[in-house]
């Protein structure tokens, strides 16, 4: 067997995953920039703050080289935040992903640009037009978690980034002595805060109950939580699938046939409407 | 503080923050290696090899960076020798979503053997070594077949291809498995559901679970990835 894991990412995939975030670091040892793979590392100079994969910090961290500065969203008035709006304000939805991180640019003081937006040509543009042009053309050109700048010390608190159980369970483990408040507060706040959306992810799938629907939205999801149940999500909906397979075929073929018969016909009655519509 | 450090930080050029759509080529190579190893562990089927010699240029990369992990072990300068071990740990990081991407992909051929190689479509998405390891493969397990028990059958039922009857012996993967994606972009999905059809007008950034019949599009055009 090449690979005898199922189908998506497993939870220690996703922690590998989560530790190529960039995190903050405050150095406390000059470390000369070294020659990786994915890139140049900063030059470290205690004590100016860099950014740095999360498990490049946390090596550092380990050999007492760095301390981590942690991310706005895991302190304690943050996470309270967002328990707030994930139980009162909105006790249906998880709370919404961090908003798209913007920069403001050099080139043109006063403007600012989305960090991960395709690129608009326009005459406003950069010093580097042409790299601009070759990746506006690749995909690859829009940053998607993790390596959106979403849990350094600049991003914005009260949401919620994509990784963010891994990451803090991360950075209590192994920090906990960088935290804004004492590593028990937090840890109980963000246990508050998994128990909360483990809820909304299990009533999730009571939307599923009558999976007549052919889709279903789980925004501000965290990749944890997805990979802890996606066996049971991936199952639920392949199994009723499945199960109304003939179901769907009867009900493809009529409305083949009705949008047949509205064509030839002419005379297009509601329900080929309707169809039509779909 | 040394002289270096003060020209740069005298440098009249734009810190590489403040320049938001000038992503690095070697992170660039990252998030294609990460997003291509995210998708094909999620879906279904085997996706395409990508052709921009992705996967060449980073086995060059670490073949180079394997070469100076040797040169740095001669030196056991105490400085250098955390800097080895950050190289190391990141070598062994690439390495595993290299060697990950293509044991899954091989996974997926091996599972479908025949699905893959007697389509010329579906051909054309593996890399030439694969194709070969599939063609031997098969060569090697139906002569098996034919040594142990297939020979015995008549002439006409011994071949593994057949579609008498309307149902083919070829196994395919199931294309309307349940994948999850994350938009790129706002989009409208056209998804088939059991009970009903519909458009779903995405927003970027949203988290959907869907057929992988319905996010194929979505995901080729960059739209969309899988999570």
């Amino acid at each position: 067997m090449a690979l005898p894991l199922p189908t998506g990412l497993t939870q220690n995939e996703v922690s590998f995953l989560a530790e190529m975030e960039m995190v903050t670091v405050v150095p406390r040892q000059r470390l000369d920039s070294i020659d990786l793979l994915g890139g140049k590392t900063p030059q470290l100079r205690p004590p100016h703050r860099a950014q740095l994969p999360l498990w490049l910090a946390l090596l550092l961290k380990k050999q007492r080289r760095a301390n981590i500065v942690p991310p706005a969203w895991m302190h304690p008035a943050s996470l309270a935040e967002i328990i707030h709006r994930e139980t009162k304000e909105d006790p249906e939805a998880f709370s919404p992903p961090p908003p798209p991180p913007s920069r403001a640019l050099y080139a043109q003081p006063g403007t600012a640009r989305r960090l991960n937006h395709q690129h608009q040509p326009s005459f406003l543009d950069d010093l580097t037009q042409t790299t601009l042009d070759s990746q506006q053309q690749d995909p690859n050109s829009i940053l998607s978690p993790p390596f959106l700048p979403s849990n350094v010390a600049e991003s914005p608190a009260g949401y919620l980034p994509y990784h963010w159980l891994e990451i803090a369970e991360a950075l209590l483990t192994h920090a906990g002595d960088d935290m804004p408040a004492p590593a028990g507060e937090v840890r109980s706040l963000l246990r508050d805060l998994v128990e909360v959306r483990a809820a909304k992810m299990r009533s999730s799938t009571s939307a599923l109950e009558g999976f007549g629907d052919a889709w279903l939205t789980l925004r501000g999801v965290g990749a944890m939580e997805l990979a802890e149940n996606r066996a049971f999500l991936a199952g639920l909906v392949d199994g009723v699938r499945k199960i109304g397979a003939s179901a769907e075929a009867t009900r493809r073929e009529e409305e083949e046939e009705a949008r047949r018969g509205g064509e030839y016909g002419g005379d297009g009655d509601e329900d080929s409407d309707e169809d039509m519509g779909l | 503080m040394d002289i270096d450090d003060i020209l740069a930080s005298l440098d009249p050029h734009p810190p590489s923050s403040s320049s938001p759509s000038l992503i690095p080529p070697e992170t660039r190579d990252l998030q294609a290696l990460t997003r291509h190893w995210v998708a094909e562990r999620s879906t279904p089927e085997l996706l395409s090899w990508p052709s921009d010699g992705l996967f060449e240029r980073i086995n060059d990369k670490i073949k180079r960076q394997i070469e100076k992990v040797e040169e740095m072990t001669g030196d056991m300068d105490p400085k250098t020798n955390f800097a080895l071990i950050v190289i190391q740990t990141e070598l062994e990081r690439w390495k595993f979503l290299v060697r990950s991407y293509l044991r899954c992909r091989v996974g997926k051929i091996d599972k479908h053997l025949l699905h893959y190689i007697s389509n010329d479509a579906l051909r054309t998405r593996m890399s030439p070594i694969e194709e070969a390891y599939a063609r031997r493969h098969q060569l090697l397990l139906h002569n098996h077949y034919l040594n142990s028990f297939l020979g015995t059958f008549p002439p006409a039922m011994q071949n593994l291809n057949d579609t008498a009857g309307n149902i083919s012996m070829i196994d395919s993967p199931d294309l309307d498995s349940a994948v999850f994606i994350r938009l790129l972009k706002n989009a409208e999905i056209e998804c088939h559901g059991v009970d009903v059809d519909g458009v779903l007008t995405g927003k970027e950034g949203d988290i959907v679970i869907l057929r992988w019949s319905d996010a194929k599009g979505l995901v080729e055009r960059g739209d969309a990835e899988l999570v």
